[in-house]
């Protein structure tokens, strides 16, 4: 059991036939599950899971919704972004985190690894994304 | 031709420059969400000549208290919205403690 940094092969190829829509607003709906240490997840997620997700006070089964930023380009890559996302006043303990499309049967997109278990208790956890910028942005084909 | 998704797979949120942040017993600080702001605005190269750099941090400080006393103005207009929203529904010593924060 464990949880590997890993963008998905099943987005990747669902990339190549259309799948995702990352445009703010008329695109997607993106959410982002927790995970307990105890989970499972990697390159071969293809699909948002309910086992050993979180549970606590401040955190719903399903994750939270992201806020899309639209695909931009800076040079040659192309990029897309999320608003940071707080859950708020929570009692939680989290190892990782599975980014999904909750618009296209919950089909994975990233798999986050947060090194280490990351507990807030009746305060907020926060998932803060890097700049999105050519070098930074968390998804980016260069 | 190769598309190289530029994502590391075997790192830590650490390498994707995604971070984690958490409170215990009360919520981020205008401060914290201050300095947390102007990471998203102003990044400097560590290579960058050393005059830019002292100037692009001067600037990232100016962000930083900039943010910082906006978010204070924020929260105190948003703490006598909710007082007068507790009041009007008959919770005057709810709306009390709530100005007192």
């Amino acid at each position: 059991m464990a949880i590997s940094q890993a963008m998905c092969t099943s987005f990747k190829q669902e990339l190549l036939t259309g799948t995702h829509n990352f445009t703010t607003s008329t695109g997607d709906a993106f959410k982002l599950a927790l995970y307990t240490s105890s989970a499972t997840l990697g390159a071969s997620t293809a699909a948002y899971t309910t086992t050993n997700e979180v549970t606590g006070t401040g955190y719903t089964a399903g994750g939270g919704s992201l806020t899309n930023v639209t695909p931009t380009t800076s040079g040659t890559t192309a990029l897309t972004d999320f608003a940071d996302l707080t859950f708020s006043t929570a009692t939680i303990t989290a190892r990782g985190a599975l980014i999904y499309n909750d618009d296209q049967s919950d089909k994975s997109v990233i798999v986050l690894d947060f090194g280490s278990d990351k507990t807030s208790t009746a305060g907020d956890f926060t998932i803060v994304f890097p700049a999105a910028a050519s070098g930074t942005a968390i998804i980016r084909i260069a | 031709m190769k598309l190289d998704f530029e994502f590391p797979t075997n790192g830590t949120i650490k390498d994707l420059g995604i971070q984690v942040h958490t409170t215990n017993n009360r919520g981020f600080t205008p401060e914290e969400h201050a300095i947390r702001c102007a990471e998203k605005i102003v990044s400097v190269s560590s290579e960058a000549h050393p005059a830019i750099r002292a100037q692009a941090h001067a600037f990232k400080s100016q962000v930083i208290r900039a943010v910082e006393q906006t978010l204070c103005e924020a929260v105190k207009s948003d703490r006598t919205t909710i007082y007068n929203a507790l009041n009007e529904a008959g919770h005057p010593e709810l709306a009390d403690l709530i100005r007192r924060l």
